[in-house]
Parts: structure tokens; C-alpha cells; sequence
């Protein structure tokens, strides 16, 4: 009896732990249920187990399993849970079949579509096409993976999904190693300087003859791209106050970033020391300052790098990992703890209110974990997802 | 304080609300209908939360015809191609 509860608890430990927060209207917290929750909840579910990596888009997730499988829940009313069925939403993961051919390593989601990499470098989209955003040469939506013929004789390792634009990152670092295609406007696809209003078909960044690219980011009308050597380059919309962009511009630091998430209007990097800087400032924190931020003067682009500042309140303690909704920020220290900050109104914040934070605060996820047990985080729009990894 | 402000043309025509919708950052949808834009509303709301955003567009183009309407942009990303 006792040998039994000992290993009962053993197990326990070492099972994969995931919460969710936010705005949950669709079903994308996972949680069986369709309401916002303001503090993380546990999330059971059989069929999410040994999660690798999650994407969360608008209203749904798209999580790969350390196996190469793809699950999916939350809003599919454009068909980007790719469960081959437009569903208002779907309160349970079930998992996308039409790709079980396939070991799944990458996958992204975006407004209302998602993007699937597997392990032979085939890229395959699901979900709304209106913007040419699923790269098949057409506007068509479709409610199972597809694959992007563009780069059937390529290798692609990883895809990033913003509102209505998509990039690709291919396997060599060669001189054509960035696609961009969909929406824009806003000058976030990179691939001329002119204004393109949208692309259905991929097209090359040609911004990269030098770097070697190792990370890409999309969300919103924002782009991002970080180089081997820890260079963060962005383009599209220009954070707060500053013009949009139609080219990667590299920001003008001395720091080594290792990873890079974007918002809607603001991006955070992680240094490789452990550092957080945020660039497009504090927007959210500007959402209850009503006058310093509308229509705030255009700053040319060569002084962006004042516009990078170092998130408060850390006194130097490690960062291990970093995420963006739309409005709000996630990190975790390398102690385990998560912290949040920006829009709270759907509880994202996971604090057990809707207030705003101007800077990171601790979550409460309810539970002691072995410090040696390592916490990813991830944001859709307005929620958070949490888990542990082995 | 308005949350952004979008042009008519990037806002989508979603015919089952009967409105013109722009993505919300919580996750719903900005929306306003063409009867409010006859009207010279420029405030499109977002049904879940307290954001709105600031509609850009040309009154005449809702006076004028209202059998026909300017083009959300699905149909001009149609032209594109
Ligand atoms: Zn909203």
C-alpha cells in the first residue's frame, strides 16, 4: 500500500503539468469549457500528453506531441483546427488525422489559420486563405492541412502565422532562407519596398545575404527575425510611434538575443544571459494612460534602438523563457516562476483579476515544482498557456 | 482611447453578423454594420470587451448605393490575383 502510493506520487511527478488562462469564449483554454478563467487552471486531457510545443492563434491551439502528432481545439470557424470540418469550436483536442502520414517537427498559428512543418522540410497550411495567407496561389480557405507546393523541392524547418501574413524559414542558411506571403499592407511581409496590399504565393526576403537565420516571429502585423550570431531584426508595422517598415531593419544593439516573441504592438528578446528587453514599450501600461499614445509623432527608423528598454522589476534575476499575446507579456525565471504583465481584461494575466499590470507580476499556478522541472510558456490573443517539460 | 485606427478596406464583410469586422486582440471581432456607417458612426466595438477601434472610410460610398456597397477586402484580394 504504501510501496504503491510512493509510486503513484513518483508519477505524478513526472507527468507533464499544463495550465491555461485568458479569454476562453471559444474553447481555447482547454478547460471543457467556453469562459474566461482569471486564474491557471490544471488542464486534463488524455489525449494531450508529452506536449512539445504549443501554438496558440485568435481563439485556438494547435499543440505537437513529442511523437509528431498534431492536436488541435478552440475556435474553427475558418477551418484552422484542420480537423477537415468547419466547427464554431471545439471544446475537446482531437487530432488532425489528415497528417498522421507525417512526423510533425514545427507548427504555427495565426489569426485563423494554422501552418504544420514535418520532418522532410514539407510545409502544409489550413484555415482562412482571404489573404493569400495559406501560400497555394489562391484566396481559398481550407479546413484540412494543405500542403504549399512553392516548396515541394525545399526544406522547410519552421513557419511563424501573424494576423494575415506567414514567413518561412527554409533549411540552409542560404541567401533565399526567408518566405514571406499573405497580407502586406503594413510592409511585415519584407519581400519589396513598395506596398504590397497581399501575396498568395511565397516570395524571398531579400534581406539575409549575410545572416544566417535561426528563429522567425509573426503576430499581428509584425515580423521578426533573429540571426545565428543574436541579431533581432524586424519589419511590418512600426511599434509605438514609429513608421512601418518594408524591409528587415536590424536593431541597433550590442546584445546576443537567443529568442524573440511579438504582439500587436510590441515585441519582447531574450538575451542569452537571461536578460528580457522590450521593444514598442508599454503600450498596454498605455492602454489606461489615455493621452501620450494616439497618433504620437512618427520617429524615423534609425533611432529605434531608443526605443528598446529592458523590462523592470527583474533585479537581475534569469530569464529561462518568454511569450506574447496580443496585449500581454509572459515570462518564466530560471527558478520556475511565471510573470505576467499587460492587458488583464480576460484575466491573460492569470493574477485572479482583469487589472492591467505595467510590470511582471507573479502567477500563482498552485503548485510546488521540482525546481529542476522547466516551464515553457505561450500566448494566443488574449490567453496563456503554461507546461512543464521533461 | 480608440485601440487602433483601421481602414474600411482591411475590416472583412462577415455575412452572418450583417457587419464589417477587423480582428480584436482578445480574440473577437471589432464590428460595425453599414447602417451605422450611412450613419457617420466611425466607432466599431468589440462585442467581448471594452476596446473599439476607429473606422477610416468615405460616407458617400455607404450613401450612395446600398444595393452596391464597396468592396470588403476579400473580393479586391480577388482582383489581386
Ligand atoms: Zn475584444
Amino acid at each position: 500500500m504504501e510501496e504503491e502510493k510512493k509510486a503513484e506520487k513518483r508519477d505524478n511527478k513526472n507527468d507533464q503539468i499544463i495550465w491555461s488562462w485568458g479569454a476562453g469564449t471559444e474553447g481555447q483554454l482547454g478547460t471543457n469549457k467556453l469562459q474566461d478563467e482569471l486564474l491557471p487552471q490544471l488542464i486534463h486531457q488524455p489525449s494531450l500528453s508529452s506536449v512539445s510545443h504549443l501554438a496558440c492563434g485568435g481563439a485556438h491551439v494547435i499543440a505537437l506531441t513529442s511523437g509528431g502528432k498534431v492536436v488541435s481545439w478552440g475556435r474553427g470557424n475558418s477551418g484552422q483546427l484542420g480537423q477537415g470540418e468547419v466547427v464554431n469550436n471545439s471544446l475537446y483536442p482531437k487530432i488532425v488525422t489528415s497528417l498522421d502520414a507525417y512526423f510533425i517537427t514545427h507548427v504555427s498559428a495565426g489569426w485563423s489559420y494554422s501552418a504544420f512543418v514535418s520532418d522532410n522540410g514539407c510545409l502544409f497550411t489550413c484555415g482562412d486563405g482571404s489573404f493569400g495567407q495559406l501560400g497555394h496561389g489562391d484566396y481559398t480557405s481550407h479546413c484540412t492541412p494543405f500542403e504549399v507546393s512553392f516548396f515541394a523541392n525545399q526544406h522547410v524547418v519552421q513557419v511563424a502565422c501573424g494576423m494575415r501574413h506567414s514567413l518561412v524559414l527554409l533549411k540552409d542558411g542560404s541567401q533565399n532562407q526567408v518566405y514571406g506571403f499573405g497580407s502586406g499592407k503594413r510592409g511585415q511581409l519584407g519581400v519589396s519596398k513598395y506596398k504590397i496590399k497581399s501575396i498568395n504565393l511565397p516570395e524571398v526576403v531579400r534581406a539575409f545575404e549575410y545572416a544566417e537565420i535561426v528563429q522567425i516571429a509573426a503576430n499581428g502585423d509584425h515580423s521578426a527575425a533573429l540571426s545565428a550570431d543574436g541579431h533581432l531584426y524586424t519589419w511590418g508595422r512600426g511599434f509605438k510611434g514609429f513608421e512601418d517598415v518594408h524591409s528587415p531593419q536590424r536593431l541597433n544593439s550590442s546584445l546576443n538575443f537567443s529568442k524573440a516573441t511579438l504582439g500587436w504592438n510590441h515585441a519582447l528578446a531574450l538575451t542569452g544571459e537571461g536578460e528580457v528587453y522590450m521593444l514598442g514599450g508599454n503600450h498596454l501600461g498605455v492602454l489606461s494612460d489615455h493621452q501620450s499614445m494616439n497618433r504620437a509623432k512618427q520617429i524615423p527608423v534609425d533611432s529605434r534602438e531608443a526605443n528598446l528598454e529592458k523590462v523592470p522589476g527583474l533585479d537581475g534575476i534569469k530569464i529561462s523563457d518568454i511569450a506574447t499575446g496580443s496585449e500581454h507579456s509572459v515570462i518564466v525565471t530560471d527558478n520556475g516562476e511565471i510573470k505576467t504583465w499587460g492587458w488583464g481584461e480576460h484575466g491573460q494575466l492569470g493574477l485572479g483579476d482583469t487589472s492591467d499590470q505595467i510590470s511582471p507580476i507573479t502567477v500563482n499556478c498552485g503548485h510546488d515544482l521540482n525546481e529542476a522541472t522547466s516551464i515553457r510558456v505561450y500566448c494566443g490573443s488574449g490567453f496563456t498557456f503554461a507546461l512543464t517539460m521533461a | 482611447m480608440s485601440y487602433d485606427d483601421v481602414e474600411i478596406e482591411d475590416m472583412e464583410w462577415n455575412q452572418e453578423l450583417q457587419a464589417y469586422t477587423y480582428p480584436c486582440p482578445c480574440g473577437d471581432l471589432f464590428q460595425i454594420t453599414k447602417e451605422d456607417l450611412k450613419l457617420g458612426e466611425e466607432i466599431a466595438r468589440c462585442p467581448s470587451c471594452s476596446l473599439y477601434i476607429t473606422v477610416i472610410y468615405n460616407i458617400e460610398d455607404f450613401l450612395q448605393d446600398s444595393h452596391n456597397p464597396i468592396q470588403p477586402s476579400k473580393q479586391q484580394s480577388l482582383s489581386v490575383a
